[in-house]
């Protein structure tokens, strides 16, 4: 058959979001598997922050660090799920300006804020792989043992950063409307560093905020070995509520920012 | 719908029959939805003589009153100012204005990337501010050249992530890229990353994949910028035939006029916001009061030369051993001017040649009487 003939043999079918979802996750693999360096690259600075981290410590804290070396590799751990997770869709949007390719995204029968979402969440895939690569690394050189039930763990690391997801699309949002701010949003990473600790410290109101409550029960299925179906209703109510909250939250100011950056005439500028 | 007498669209023109079947085409189970809902009657009507006509169609662009400023007060810029029109389905019109003269923002305000502060757009018959999602089932654009696609995938694979972007399950096209590919000459190309090929290859690419989904509506932004004269001229044929081989509807803007002038129907010319002429290109050129001569003597020697170019401001002169040739273009009135003037000098017409006004004069022409007019305007309204 000729390619007319297979053509009008053809009958174009609609695409759902499980399309889009394969489309963007086999973008995401393409590129993870033909230009392996940019991965391997972030995973070999992880380390050495962590090396800087563990050795330095050694030597300043000696036993006391030794003591929590456990809460560290799991602080580590989320907080390189974490920064993967913030950046992931401000850092698109970021490339997609200069790629020339953003109008595309916005041009699309799915509409721009879920088509930004699923390419966050094709990227927090690609960030669990080379974080877990992270994580076994990191329990090789400390020699801590933790308990690595993969259901628990996926589960609440999955939720604890979906509410960081919702603070990327906001930035996301923002990153269209005022392009050199995004450089800048990128610093807030570092106070992740302070909400993965506050399990360490009385949580209080804190719980409320992206990742420490979720940091918490992930210090307590990795270190004390409780399972997602040994948390209390109230635990997993509130992990589950924080990171929808926070979507929802990152949803409305990414559709607000995207408007104003239509009415502003500046979506796609570079 | 816009009369054309220049007959170029003509095999083009699908009945309403066609149409309204195209329109009507959406087919259960899964299928592509790709009918506009909003769309006008189709079927055929009898006028006042009872002749038999068909009915007007859904425009496949319709923009009414569109207006945009930027800024405020008197730092305000009107981008786009009370524009109207249609743009019929199957056509390829052009979209001409100098710099700033606001193309990019028209565009982009019937493209729903950016919000106009009145006036609405219809793509199919469907409003892009209240449903854009539907109405981008429809339509597909090409803003940024060769950097419209991912540099680091394949030609196909941007094939397939973009038809999937646009609504339409790759799979389900596969033919549909495969004819692609080979009418672009892209075939053996398809599984190489864009980034290794060359700058006409990218901007065909990009070109494929905006058409790789079945939009029934592309715009396209400069699509021939950078490109050399021979792929430039690949791009306006293939763009030609895909116009006529699938009922396309495109809308292109370009500096370049040779390219406005060999593949649109309809130009619209753009200048401080607003259209200024709207007509086929055949009815521009013969529409304009613009005469280009060509004359050479050997009497066309230092004095008589200084006057024409004190009087002309479209004057070329190439100076021979002997005499010279001038180039003048000018209306009616400055070519009586000229021969008056060379008579009255003594010249011998030794060789005179009449060249056909191309799109650029016409293009000159109205831009600069709209710039004139403008600012009478202002001038007049200063002076109040």
């Amino acid at each position: 058959m000729t390619a007319r003939g297979a053509e009008a043999a053809e009958t174009p079918r609609k695409a759902g979001y499980r399309h889009l979802a394969r489309a963007v996750l086999y973008r995401e693999f393409l590129l993870f598997v033909r230009y392996p360096a940019n991965a391997v690259g972030g995973i070999v600075v992880s380390l050495f922050f962590f090396g800087v981290l563990f050795y330095g410590g050694q030597m300043v804290a000696g036993q006391a660090l030794t003591d929590s070396i456990e809460g560290i590799v799991v602080g580590y751990f989320l907080w390189t799920l974490s920064v993967g997770a913030y950046s992931s869709i401000s850092n698109d949007i970021g490339s997609e300006v200069q790629w020339g390719t953003l109008e595309r995204h916005v041009m699309t029968p799915f509409g721009f804020a879920p088509v930004a979402l699923l390419k966050g969440v094709a990227k927090i895939v690609r960030t669990f792989l080379t974080s877990t690569v992270i994580l076994v690394v990191m329990i090789v050189v400390t020699g801590t043992t933790l308990e690595l039930n993969l259901l628990t763990i996926v589960a609440v690391a999955t939720l604890t950063i979906v509410s960081v997801l919702g603070l990327g699309l906001a930035a996301g949002g923002i990153t269209v409307l005022y392009k050199q701010i995004g450089n800048w949003l990128n610093l807030l990473q570092f106070g992740f560093i302070v909400l993965i600790s506050a399990p360490a410290f009385d949580l209080g109101w804190m719980r409320f905020l992206p990742l420490a409550h979720g940091s918490a029960l992930l210090q307590r299925a990795m270190v004390d070995g409780i399972r997602l179906w040994e948390f209390s209703p109230i635990d997993l109510g509130l992990l589950v509520g924080v990171a929808v909250g926070y979507l929802v939250l990152g949803y409305v100011v990414f559709q607000y920012a995207t408007r104003r950056a239509r009415r502003l005439g500046v979506l796609g500028d570079y | 719908m816009t009369v054309r007498d220049d007959g170029r669209s003509a095999s083009r023109e699908r009945t309403g029959t066609e149409i309204d079947e195209t329109a009507a085409n959406s087919v259960s189970g899964g299928s592509v939805e790709r009918s506009g809902t909003g769309a006008e009657p189709t079927d055929r009507v009898t006028d006042d003589t009872n002749r038999s006509l068909p009915a007007r169609r859904t425009p496949a662009v319709s923009v009414t009153g569109l207006s945009k400023r930027f800024g405020d007060g008197t730092d305000a810029i009107t981008a786009v100012d009370d524009v109207s029109l249609e743009i019929e389905t199957g056509s390829i019109v052009g979209l001409l204005g100098p710099n700033g003269a606001g193309k990019t923002t028209l565009i982009k305000s019937i493209l729903g990337m950016v919000f106009p502060d009145e006036g609405t757009v219809r793509i199919q018959g469907i409003d892009v501010y209240d449903r854009p999602r539907e109405a981008y089932a429809f339509v597909d654009a090409m803003l940024e050249g060769a950097r419209n696609d991912y540099w680091r995938l394949t030609v196909r694979e941007n094939l397939r992530y973009f038809t999937t972007i646009s609504g339409v399950d790759p799979d389900s096209v596969r033919g549909r890229h495969d004819r692609l590919l080979s009418q672009l000459e892209l075939a053996e190309k398809a599984d190489v990353p864009v980034r290794d090929l060359s700058r006409g290859m990218k901007q065909k690419v990009s070109l494929a994949t905006v058409l790789a989904g079945g939009a029934e509506v592309i715009f396209l932004d400069e699509p021939t910028l950078g490109l050399d004269v021979e792929s430039s001229r690949t791009l306006q044929r293939e763009l030609r035939r895909l116009v006529e081989e699938e009922g396309l509807t495109v809308v292109l803007s370009s500096h370049d006029m040779d390219v406005v002038e060999t593949v649109c129907d309809r130009v619209l010319i753009v200048s401080n916001g607003r259209i200024i002429a709207d007509d086929s290109v055949d009815a521009l050129l013969r529409g304009t009061d613009r005469h280009r001569v060509q004359i050479s003597s050997a009497d066309l020697i230092g004095p008589i030369v200084s006057e024409l170019r004190n009087r002309f401001d479209a004057i070329d002169v190439e100076e021979f051993e002997i005499g010279a040739r001038i180039d003048v273009t000018t209306d009616s009135d400055g070519l009586y001017e000229l021969l008056a003037r060379l008579r009255a000098a003594d010249v011998t017409l030794e060789r005179v040649r009449t060249v056909e006004p191309d799109l650029e004069d016409v293009f000159v022409e109205l831009t600069s009487a709209e710039v004139r007019e403008r600012t009478a305007r202002r001038l007049e309204e200063d002076e109040r």
